[in-house]
């Protein structure tokens, strides 16, 4: 999470308990009206069907809820929904454009860097925010940016090489 | 069988399902979930024995939003199992582990449900509990199931020869007590799934699992009901590795939506999941090995006992794999093992990769490296002289299946030892700046049995529609097969690919719904390769042929197929034929051992299987990888804690998993392809055969660089010292 959040422009209602918010997520604007106790995670899959984020603690221990705030892996079991107007959230529904797989996805499939598939969400996000701020990691650091997001099928040799194909074909 | 040209097999085709997966798209069970559902809740016994005074559930049925509130009373038949039925869905008189379920709450929503959950009141007698294997033995233990009269689930005795005279005439003779722990399977999918009653008045489950057609017939039992009237469908499966063949959910899905005439919905958290689905059993070995000066093995005594916790599921047939290998992948003429399977009010064990094998060979591939050092002979040369050939005879006195390949997969794994990690050669200072950083090599054998063991009906089906005017245009392989996340839709369609001459994407796979394919078996025991594979071959070729004989532009064949028959043990003696197929393994490991901390790191591992043929040889890879990042688990890291019935680690912040950094640096995964007789196109399992030689490979790799054996699984950093301590104190006293 950024370090300095803007004040919420959270609205409680006492009646019925529930918050009015707007979240951007892939770009795309949602009001909603949500008991403030609730996660970015239950949002996105219950509220919006965004179901590319998995529930697979909700304790902040796997990663398979990872998505992008403001460009940054967060586990979106720890992250209040109330927290979130003003910042940008990009679930793994936001990374294909008009179709078309974003390279981080491409790779993914052309390696092999799967198997149940559980985690690929998460693991696709967490790349694409290590990348983004490191486009040429070693290996060292790969491990290091994805050490946040358990694969129990054990991709990890795979999605090290479709990591490091990726840096290869970065600027 | 022949194995023609291809142009398909072994070919790195991407999985299909992996555009679903990297965008998201692929629907999990807990994605299936729907506004108006109803949402489940269970309560769990949370004490490991008691008896159940008294259950009120009239706070909970008043509660807002409550639909039901179910108890046994409302079970049609309150009994499930995969072997035994011996498991409540509902428990109505006593619980037997803390996981155990006692009601089930019905809720308009889901936090309605969890609310309620906590004002079902239950009023328990604590009953004494047994929560290890061989108190459970004792005279007098408390009974887990007081009607049996025991808490012996099954006592099998394997012999071969005259251990007494072996061991008498044996130069060396070592002794070993060593013990395993349980593994969580940690799928990262929790347990999830919706059910309703279609308008045909069948109930319809939509979930994970490892075979539609088992979960079919528990689920038909306990509602009473024909299965054709039991819909089982899989989603999207997240990872199972043995831990969703018990039922766990389904069935209670099934109930509510049956008796609510309402589609409902249920969810498990982590901590649900950890304390109530089965585990991979711990065992207790103590054993003794005999070998003559010239390094021939002669005798091999080992008692071996698994705790099965509170109910049946696998537990048998594990204790008699890991009883089978209890002597490795050795040619010994005298064997006498014992293996017990107990019931103890922990949480069940069952199937979890590699089903015995892991366990009783930890302890086999030590006992092999320390007898070669009594012995003052090279480890790979004592396994080279007593490894498994052609023809060599089980510890169940019957040959050995067809195409036994230990031997060139022994061979290999040193080859590559030698060339890649410098085996064999004298080594220098392992890392000259750090002198408590200690490197080591450890080098072990593995095997697995592919398939359905001891006489079990193993079989598989498959049915094939052929589409085409003069030249075939398309077909659609209909097989009740789970891709739990090992490929094992697209290998099944390569298979018929290629088998029909056509191109993949001219195939069409009908395999999640136990309505419409027929029954493959589970997808376990590294078998659907070679069983479902072979089933959907034969059914190809047979449809192939009516197609070709028939002017209609439609055919259609169903196989089932039948590999080579095996036996039940026999009880006095365990003689029979085990199996119809092994995966032959061998692997050389290298670690580094941090002699301040205890932690081991595994720098590098080869890792050498026989895989028969290998039909996707990047998913052949990707098992082998993934296998060992479970076995780096199982080997140092995932030590899953139970005291008095308790489990103490029931998330994934006190139950560590390896991520990335754990994984070593470099794996080298070798795959050599000798043909199985049965397998399609050549093709045997190799799912679980990494998880086989490596915690011992780790423990000769850490004596290697430190002296010391470890000899309890996982090999934490805590054991470590200890071990290493415990060597320094009597070398300092001595």
């Amino acid at each position: 999470m950024p370090d300095s959040m803007p004040a919420l422009p959270a609205t409680p209602d006492e009646a019925t308990r529930q918050t009015r918010i707007r979240l951007t997520i892939n770009d795309t604007p949602h009001d909603l009206s949500i008991a403030p106790r609730r996660t970015l995670l239950e949002v996105l899959r219950e509220d919006l069907s965004l179901t590319g984020a998995k529930p697979g603690c909700e304790m902040g221990n796997c990663g398979a809820c990872t998505v992008l705030l403001d460009g940054e892996a967060v586990y979106s079991c720890l992250v209040l929904a109330i927290e979130c107007p003003g910042h940008t959230i990009t679930t793994i529904e936001g990374l294909t454009r008009d179709g078309q797989l974003h390279p981080i996805q491409d790779t993914f499939v052309q390696y092999d860097a799967l198997q149940c598939g559980f985690c690929t969400p998460g693991q696709v996000l967490a790349l694409k925010s290590l990348l983004d701020r490191n486009p040429h990691p070693t290996d060292d650091e790969i491990d290091r940016g994805m050490a946040g997001n358990i694969c129990r099928c054990g991709a990890y040799p795979k999605i090290r090489a479709a990591a490091r194909a990726l840096a290869r074909q970065q600027p | 069988m022949s194995t023609p040209k291809t142009h398909l097999i072994g070919a790195s085709l991407p999985r299909p399902d992996a555009l679903g997966k990297v965008t998201g798209a692929a629907r999990y069970p807990a994605d299936l979930i729907r506004p108006g559902m109803l949402h489940l809740q269970l309560v769990f016994a949370q004490r490991p024995h008691a008896r159940i005074v008294a259950l009120d559930t009239s706070a909970a049925e008043g509660a807002p939003g409550v639909a039901a509130v179910l108890t046994a009373k409302d079970v049609p038949y309150n009994a499930h199992g995969l072997i035994d039925a011996d498991q409540p869905a509902l428990c109505g008189d006593v619980v037997r582990f803390e996981g155990d379920k006692v009601a089930l709450v019905v809720a308009e929503s889901k936090e309605q449900a969890e609310a309620a959950a906590k004002l079902v009141a239950v009023t328990y007698e604590d009953l004494p509990a047994v929560t290890d294997a061989r108190a459970a033995l004792a005279a007098g233990a408390p009974l887990v199931h007081a009607e049996l009269g025991t808490n012996l689930l099954l006592h099998i005795p394997i012999r071969k020869g005259d251990t007494a005279r072996a061991f008498a005439e044996a130069a060396v003779v070592l002794e070993g007590a060593f013990s395993t722990s349980w593994q969580e399977h940690a799928f990262l999918q929790p347990e999830a799934g919706i059910a309703y009653v279609d308008e045909q008045e069948r109930v319809v489950i939509e979930t994970a699992g490892q075979w539609l057609h088992e979960d079919r017939r528990q689920i038909a039992a306990m509602l009473q009901l024909p299965e054709e009237q039991v819909i089982v469908r899989y989603a999207a499966i997240g990872g199972a590795f043995g831990g969703r063949e018990d039922l766990s959910m389904q069935h209670l899905l099934a109930l509510a939506a049956w008796k609510l005439r309402r589609p409902v919905a249920m969810q498990w958290k982590r901590e649900e999941s950890m304390i109530a689905h089965h585990k991979r059993h711990p065992f207790d070995i103590r054993c003794r090995w005999g070998a003559t000066r010239e390094g021939r093995i002669t005798a091999v005594e080992a008692e071996v006992i698994a705790d099965g916790g509170a109910y049946a599921s696998t537990s048998v047939e594990v204790t008699k794999v890991a009883t089978l290998f209890a002597s490795g992948c050795y040619e010994i003429p005298n064997i006498s093992v014992d293996g017990y399977a107990v019931y103890t009010n922990n949480v069940p064990c069952g199937a979890f990769r590699g089903f015995g094998a892991p366990q009783a060979q930890f302890a086999a591939e030590i006992m092999v490296t320390r007898l070669a050092h009594a012995l003052g002979m090279d480890p790979v040369e004592l396994r080279r002289r007593n490894i498994y050939r052609e023809g060599s005879l089980e510890p169940t006195q019957q040959p050995l299946p067809e195409g036994v390949s230990a031997l060139p997969v022994l061979e290999r794994c040193v080859e590559e030892a030698r060339a890649r990690l410098r085996y064999g050669e004298p080594r220098e200072s392992d890392v000259p700046s750090a002198p408590h950083l200690r490197r080591g090599i450890g080098i072990a054998c593995g095997i697995k049995n592919v398939g359905y063991s001891f006489g079990y009906q193993e079989q598989s089906t498959a049915k094939v529609h052929l589409y085409g005017k003069a030249e075939l245009e398309r077909a659609v392989v209909l097989i009740g097969a789970a891709d739990v996340g090992q490929g094992a839709h697209l290998i099944l369609r390569q298979i018929a690919a290629e088998t029909l001459g056509i191109a993949l994407e001219q195939v069409s796979m009908v395999t999640d719904d136990s309505g419409e394919a027929p029954n493959a078996g589970s997808a376990s025991a590294s078998r659907m390769t070679l069983m479902g594979g072979r089933a959907v071959h034969d059914a190809a070729l047979a449809a192939r042929a009516k197609w070709s004989a028939a002017e209609e532009y439609e055919a259609e064949a169903e196989v089932q197929f039948h590999p080579p028959a095996t036996t039940p043990l026999d009880p006095m003696s365990g003689a029979g034929r085990p199996n119809y197929c092994y995966g032959y393994a061998a692997q050389a490991v290298e670690v580094e051992v941090n002699t301040l901390t205890g932690q081991v790191r595994v720098l590098r591992v080869i890792s050498v299987h026989d895989v028969g043929r290998a039909i996707n040889m990047q998913q052949v890879e990707g098992q082998i990888e993934g296998c060992l990042a479970q076995a780096v688990g199982y080997a140092l890291l995932e030590d899953f804690q139970v005291r008095d019935g308790h489990v103490l680690t029931p998330y994934f912040s006190t139950y560590l998993l390896p991520t990335a950094l754990d994984m070593p640096p470099e794996i080298v995964p070798v795959v050599l392809e000798l043909a199985d007789p049965n397998g399609p196109y050549g093709a045997r399992g190799v799912a679980e055969m990494p998880l086989v030689p490596f915690a011992p490979a780790v423990a000769a790799a850490i004596h290697d660089a430190t002296g010391v054996w470890l000899s309890q699984q996982p090999m934490t950093p805590e054991r470590v010292l200890a071990a290493l301590s415990a060597m320094n104190g009597q070398s300092t006293a001595g």
